[in-house]
């Protein structure tokens, strides 16, 4: 995994002229990049759920148009088996898309249960936790993934699980981090000694202030689980077939780099815009959300 | 690199003297054009495993062996047996019990040691007892063997077998250095000697292998090379592209697709017919596959229906595949003459499948080891079944993990292929006789047992072609297998000529020589 | 500091076990694939004898862990070449790569980052950052394709793949890893770039800085001044892409058929190599374990100010 975490500080309730949001949503539209990062996304998740619905069937075989070059009929050309490579684009949106937040929505789920808990309460939960943390942290990101994919067999919910449970160390991390920080503050003291329950410390109290740091590492790694999946599927790990992910869609194209290098150049193409897409909204949500930080 | 400059591939050679190069042996050039020794790099298409014959099983060991470790046996262009360490073809006694041998005389291993009767019993006798043996099996017959006198061995079988000879044109009949096996063990194979054109200088894991040519060796005045590397390229597009910048002079199992383009490029290109086959194995017990096709012999003649075959070849095999519908392939000189297979007919196929009065469409989950061609082939059989009203889903799994599932049955269909072997009887025992560990499809048929096993004792080929044409006839009316096919092997050439490549699709550089 | 050094040590022993355990996962039996195509169950048998794998796996362990202490990893089962032997001989090919991509990555991250942050706002800043960008957004083996396609199949101008040791000829050696390098270490300079970029920013606008400029000294001493405070941000970044850098060779030397560890550990998985498997990832993660505790340690003695608990990750 990329990038050092710039981590956001914690922001205790104040009172503000406008809404909070209102305020980001400005200044967020004053960034030409993150606003090109949002158009991106936007883009892919709409061509994600209205391209495989508008568009050919990616999976029809065609024998008689095989290995076609872009034209107007076959928008991006075909494949060796005569599919539509467009439309397979489209279908592959859909799992890179469903990998990458999925697996990161899971992540932070985990992630920032077992980290809060732990923050919040130190102790012994902390120490094994934290030696958990650091032994799969002591495996390089890809090494883990591609060990638990392959021990957990080819599909794309095993994808999505293999991601997750890869990213859920780092994640931990964060949320022990904020933990740790926020429940320092006097208005989280100030709520203990009104009796709040640990559970709604932690979820009312801690949780929504250290927000923008989950957001952030949000960012960095839905773009990250897009690469990681189309890796996956490259190396034969991830979604099975007919089902098109532009890993696979690369894997084929690999053996007819020379005669059609076309079908190597768009899946790539559209994995590098859509990692780009978050990467742009992600550098721009964090320059909103953490204005103390110059980029 | 030493070898830069050798771009101009045997097709110019070739056309300067008016003779195809596509011939095998490929024609050799007139002297001014080949170069005096230099090394042969060669690109196999994957690792072999130890490069000791009593326990070695991949198909690229079996090319590296041919550089340095020769047979009693080997086979020629009908995958009939000639000699090679032996003098003479094996001597069956009249009951079929004994098997006399002569051997070449004075010659010597590798390493100096002479070879004799004796260091073939010692090959033979670790070939039959070695816990690790993968020969075991295949000399099942064998009882045991005695050294007659120097140059004469005896065979003693516990039945008649004729398939004997073939395993001794293979592995099973490597022989190996006494002096070695005596010092090495175990470990023969980190530093292998037997008798061969060249000698095992070094391996380099997950690289490469090297020989040197042997001063020891019998024809050595036909040996032009000072030596072969074998290196692993799995990729076969980067095989081509190696071999376009000859960086490599011989690349092994090129893709079909590539070999218009490579000739274009000067690029010689030599193709042979393999003798394994690609199929469907199809679970035929019940009570482990849930598809109805397990228990529906009609259901599998829809689904044979179903395929074109011819199609299926021009798709994804450029047309180069040879399609087929039994496993003996078309060069054996046992497989019998009247082979028809069944036509194309999607239409007949929905008929079978609606005649059936199973709910439609009929379930049918494809096992497939997770590589890219058989992606692909699983790909285009799915349109063609789910088209008649099958439905069929597939399930990639890594090759090694799906030949585990295939051993125990749990998959409706497979598609897996096996290597061949030059004796009819290696492509059907154990692969479709009762209890086979081979017999993926669990077919228990005693009428198939026993005329493939009367078939291994017969000798005379006219009767053992008949009775092998008997046992297909009926394997293909319970059909626990659809043949689709026998793959077509290409070998690129690079500023290299002379190198044989015959019927076993494994190249040969004993009379290799390297041109300008 | 010792606690961290007694931490690392801890961390390497559970995840020495998570590999063990994790290898074994692994669907299908080593045995199987040894035996190829005709697997006689009695050679099947005898070969899990061979290796260990009928006993029980907690013993397997032990055995393995004191064979290992003493520097001994096990036979290869492909071919019983020792897995010590075969470590050592792909290790070098890997440092090399990694540290031609290091060298690539650094130069051009730091050059970019540097250019970027001191002419902020400019063409070159905006350049730089949309490199930095797009280098995050690329997958390796994507870019090692391109790069196959253009350079070696149109072109013709570099080799496809293919290794020559370096002290064989060292000229056709690095012809080889160029492109390689380039490829991994694309991605290591765009985010080199951006945290150099975002570290020397900060430090420009940091008080002593300012100090500095309201009493004269030059932009070029400031700039110095500044770079040399960014410098643990740099040491800290290459200590956490070294996890990065380890997966991208996987990919690029399974690409570029480079016989180094990637190679080895991907060809180990489907052979179901467990000696070699286990060996390979073990010494990957103790180096990247080792070289985090050498990067924390080099961040509290070139910032001493920092605690080591808060340190890198």
């Amino acid at each position: 995994m990329s990038q050092k975490m710039i981590t956001a500080k914690p922001k205790a309730a104040s009172s503000t002229p406008r809404p909070r949001w209102q305020r980001v949503a400005r200044r967020f539209a004053r960034r030409p990049m993150a606003v090109t990062g949002l158009i991106l996304v936007v883009g892919f998740v709409l061509f994600a759920i209205l391209g495989p619905i508008l568009l050919t069937d990616p999976n029809q075989q065609d024998f008689t148009a095989i290995l076609q070059t872009p034209s107007f009929a076959h928008l991006l050309g075909t494949d060796d088996l005569g599919r539509d490579v467009f439309a397979r684009i489209a279908n592959g949106a859909r799992v890179s898309l469903m990998a990458g937040v999925m697996s990161t929505a899971l992540a932070l789920i985990i992630g920032i249960t077992i980290g809060l808990i732990t923050g919040f309460y130190r102790g012994w939960v902390d120490v094994v936790v934290m030696r958990i943390v650091d032994v799969m942290l002591a495996f390089p990101f890809l090494i883990f993934a591609v060990g638990l994919a392959a021990i957990l067999g080819a599909s794309l919910t095993n994808v999505i699980i293999a991601l997750a449970v890869s990213q859920v160390p780092e994640v931990i991390r964060i949320a022990r981090g904020e933990a740790m920080a926020i429940r320092e503050q006097e208005f989280v003291s100030g709520a203990v000694a009104d009796g709040a329950r640990d559970g709604t410390i932690m979820f009312r109290y801690i949780a929504p202030n250290a927000m923008s740091a989950f957001i952030v590492q949000a960012t960095v790694a839905i773009p990250a689980a897009i690469i990681g999946e189309s890796t996956l599927s490259f190396l034969g790990l991830g979604v099975q077939p007919p089902m098109s992910s532009w890993g696979i869609m690369l894997t084929s194209a690999q053996q007819y780099l020379a005669q059609a290098p076309y079908l190597a150049l768009f899946p790539g193409i559209a994995i590098a815009l859509t990692a780009l897409g978050f990467n742009l909204l992600g550098d721009g949500l964090r320059d909103v959300l953490d204005p103390k930080e110059t980029r | 690199m030493l070898r830069r400059t050798l771009n101009i591939g045997c097709m110019a050679a070739a056309s300067l003297m008016l003779v195809s190069c596509a011939s095998t042996p490929s024609a050799s050039p007139s002297a001014d054009e080949v170069v005096a020794g230099g090394i042969a790099v060669v690109a196999l298409s994957d690792e072999p495993d130890t490069l000791d014959p009593t326990v070695a099983n991949t198909f690229v060991a079996r090319v590296v062996f041919t550089a340095f470790c020769e047979k009693l046996y080997d086979s020629n262009d009908s995958l009939e047996l000639v000699p090679q360490l032996a003098a003479s073809l094996p001597v069956t006694s009249a009951d079929g019990l004994t098997v006399d041998i002569a051997l070449r005389e004075g010659i010597l291993f590798n390493d100096g040691t002479p070879f004799n009767a004796d260091a073939v019993k010692i090959t033979l006798d670790r070939n039959l007892t070695l816990d690790t043996s993968s020969r075991k099996k295949e000399l099942a017959a064998l009882q045991s063997v005695e050294v007659v006198d120097d140059n004469n061995i005896r065979l003693t079988l516990s039945r008649p077998f004729s398939p004997l000879g073939a395993q001794l044109a293979d592995r099973a009949g490597a022989i190996m250095s006494p002096t070695a096996l005596e010092t090495l063990g175990l470990d023969f194979g980190t530093d292998p000697v037997c008798v061969g054109p060249f000698d095992f200088t070094d391996r380099v894991p997950g690289s490469e292998i090297n020989f040197t040519k042997s001063d020891y060796y019998y024809d050595k005045d036909l040996v032009k090379l000072d030596g072969v590397t074998y290196k692993f390229i799995t990729d076969p597009n980067i095989r081509a592209a190696n071999l376009r910048s000859s960086d490599i002079n011989v690349a092994e199992r090129l893709n079909a697709s590539d070999v218009d383009q490579l000739g274009a490029d000067g690029v010689d290109v030599l193709d042979v017919s393999a003798i394994g086959y690609q199929g469907l194995t199809i679970n035929i017990d019940p009570t482990m596959s849930s598809s109805p096709l397990a228990s529906s012999v009609e259901l599998r003649k829809a689904f044979e229906l179903s395929i074109d075959r011819d199609a299926l070849n021009t798709v994804v095999f450029a047309g180069q595949t040879t399609p087929d519908c039994v496993p003996l392939p078309k060069q054996m000189a046992f497989r019998p003459d009247d082979i028809q297979c069944v036509d194309f007919d999607p239409d007949a196929a929905r008929a079978l499948v609606e005649a059936s009065g199973e709910t439609l469409p009929i379930p049918v989950e494809l096992l497939i080891p997770a590589r890219p061609t058989d992606q692909k082939t699983a790909e285009v059989i799915q349109q063609m079944a789910n088209d008649v009203g099958f439905d069929v889903t597939i399930k990639p799994v890594e090759f090694v993990s799906a030949l585990d599932l295939g051993r125990a049955g749990e998959f409706d269909m497979f598609l897996i292929g096996w290597s061949g072997r030059m004796d009819p009887d290696g492509d059907l025992n154990d692969l479709l006789t009762t209890g086979g560990t081979n017999n993926y499809s669990r077919m228990a048929d005693s009428e198939v047992d026993s005329l493939i096993s009367e078939a291994a004792s017969v000798t005379e080929t006219d009767a053992r072609r008949d009775l092998y044409a008997q046992a297909l006839d009926r394997i293909d009316e319970i059909k626990p297998l659809i043949y689709l096919y026998h793959d077509t092997w290409f070998l690129g050439l690079a500023g290299i000529t002379g190198v044989e490549y015959s019927a076993d699709a494994i190249p040969r550089f004993k009379t290799a020589e390297l041109t300008k | 500091m010792l606690q961290r050094v007694i931490t690392s040590i801890v961390t390497l022993f559970l995840a020495s076990i998570v590999v063990f355990v994790g290898v074994r996962l692994l669907p299908g039996d080593p045995a199987l694939v040894l035996a190829g195509e005709t697997a006689d169950p009695a050679v099947v048998a005898a070969i899990r004898e061979q290796f260990g794998l009928n006993q029980p796996i907690w013993i397997q362990y032990f055995n393995y862990v004191g064979q290992a202490l003493q520097g001994n990893f096990g036979v290869s089962t492909r071919d019983r070449i020792p897995v010590a032997e075969i470590l050592l001989q792909r290790l070098p090919i890997t440092l090399e790569l990694a540290g031609l991509a290091i060298l690539v990555g650094v130069l051009i991250g730091l050059t970019a980052g540097i250019v970027s942050a001191v002419k902020r706002g400019s063409f070159a800043d905006y350049a730089a950052n949309v490199f930095g960008l797009i280098g995050l957004s690329v997958p390796h083996f994507w870019l090692g394709m391109l790069a196959i396609l253009f350079f070696a199949i149109n072109l013709q101008a570099l080799p496809a793949s293919g290794y020559v040791a370096f002290t064989e000829d060292p000229g056709e050696n690095l012809r080889r890893m160029i492109l390689p390098a380039l490829v991994l270490g694309t991605g290591l300079s765009a985010v080199l770039m951006r945290q150099t970029r975002a570290a020397l920013l900060g430090q420009l606008s940091a008080d002593y800085v300012r100090t500095a400029r309201s009493k004269g000294v030059s932009r070029n001493r400031e700039v110095k001044h500044a770079l040399r405070n960014s410098l643990t941000t740099v040491v800290t970044v290459l200590g956490l892409q070294l996890g990065a850098l380890i997966g991208g060779a996987i990919i690029t030397e399974q690409i570029f058929v480079i016989p180094g560890f990637g190679k080895l550990i991907i060809d180990a998985v489907s052979a179901r190599n467990y000696p070699v498997l286990q060996g390979a990832v073990l010494v990957a993660v103790t180096g990247y374990v080792l070289v985090n505790l050498a990067v924390d340690i080099a961040y509290a003695y070139l910032n001493p100010r920092m605690r080591l608990a808060g340190g890198a990750r």
